[in-house]
């Protein structure tokens, strides 16, 4: 397995808007973005020896239970994109936590992604305890990150400020 | 904001919920787990919304004729159950609320022959001014539709699931 990196958050996932990603508005799709973002989510699960090798060799897989997401601002074609990741929550089966992207060039913020994953038993495909390998380095990241503020992006619940 | 829209729009579908929208989940969509992947869920969710849209009047001719667009600023899903490739999906929609420039939806996909609840999609749209690409209010026949479809939806009960905040119970 790889060195764990216990940066607080994870600063690992780089990427950049590919032409397909791009819709009618002339931006990346709201679609892509979660592309983007689940890439991340796959850079975060390598460090846990759960990554592409973990469901090819059929030991097991990794499942999202749920997603919210922010689109704070259009990125275009060929942007680069930086994407951080921190845990806000784990348990046996699952780990909670967010995304969030960012132009690399310019900095400002474009997106955030708030997840829940849980691993899944390769063989049932039902949900099952991290294998001992990687919950001892989902532990080691999540005290990593407990120094962290929890971002005003998680938690939301989505709504308009009044209704008619 | 426009008074009117320069192409004559659908015939409104006021169902409640709105229950138009089909699609199939394409091989592209599947990920090395042998399902659809999250994203395309997202993806299969906005051609729900742009469905919604066309029914409001805002269909493709909106922003080709450079009058406006339509952002998506939030969404909110929840993976209930696996899609695989060839899928059919059947979708509804929910219009929860809606003001001067923005809808808030909820759409559910079902698998359209077994019949189970596949994912939901909470979601806010805004109307978008193409010029300025900022938040515009909704052209005027728009804003029509959207009380005349808001009357009819407005007595819907709630989703259970609209309006969750993601936690762990601590009890997995």
């Amino acid at each position: 397995m790889i060195e764990l990196d216990t940066g607080a958050p994870l600063d690992l996932h780089r990427a950049s808007v590919k032409p397909e990603w791009i819709d009618w508005n002339g931006h990346m799709n709201v679609g892509y973005y979660v592309v983007a973002f689940d890439q991340a989510t796959d850079t975060m699960c390598k460090q846990f020896g759960c990554g592409f090798e973990y469901t090819r060799d059929k030991i097991g897989m990794t499942f999202v239970l749920e997603a919210h997401v922010t689109y704070d601002r259009e990125v275009k074609e060929g942007d680069a994109l930086r994407i951080t990741t921190q845990i806000l929550d784990h348990d046996a089966k699952r780990i909670h936590y967010i995304h969030a992207m960012y132009h690399a060039d310019e900095g400002y913020l474009a997106a955030t992604n708030e997840l829940m994953l849980m691993n899944i038993d390769y063989a049932s495909r039902r949900s099952a305890p991290w294998p001992d390998f990687a919950m001892e380095r989902i532990e080691k990241m999540a005290a990593a990150h407990a120094t962290l503020a929890v971002p005003k992006q998680a938690g939301r619940l989505i709504g308009l400020p009044k209704k008619k | 904001m426009l008074e009117s829209l320069p192409y004559e729009l659908p015939e409104l579908v006021t169902r409640a919920p709105l229950d138009t929208h089909r699609s199939t989940v394409l091989p592209e969509w599947v990920d090395w787990n042998g399902h659809m992947n999250v994203a395309f869920y997202v993806t299969a969710f906005d051609q729900a919304s742009g469905a919604f849209m066309r029914n409001m009047g805002l269909g493709r001719r909106y922003v080709d004729g450079k009058l406006g667009m339509t952002f998506v600023l939030e969404t909110h899903v929840t993976y209930d159950r696996e899609m695989k490739g060839g899928a059919p999906m059947r979708f509804t929609t929910q219009l929860l609320g809606c003001d001067a420039k923005k809808v808030h939806l909820f759409h559910e996909m079902y698998h359209a022959e077994l019949g189970y609840l596949a994912s939901t999609n909470e979601t806010i749209v805004m109307n978008i001014d193409y010029a300025t690409r900022r938040s515009a209010p909704w052209p005027l026949p728009v804003g029509e539709r959207l009380e005349t479809l808001w009357a009819t939806h407005r007595p819907l009960p709630k989703p259970a699931k609209a309006g969750r905040v993601m936690g762990l119970s601590k009890k997995a």
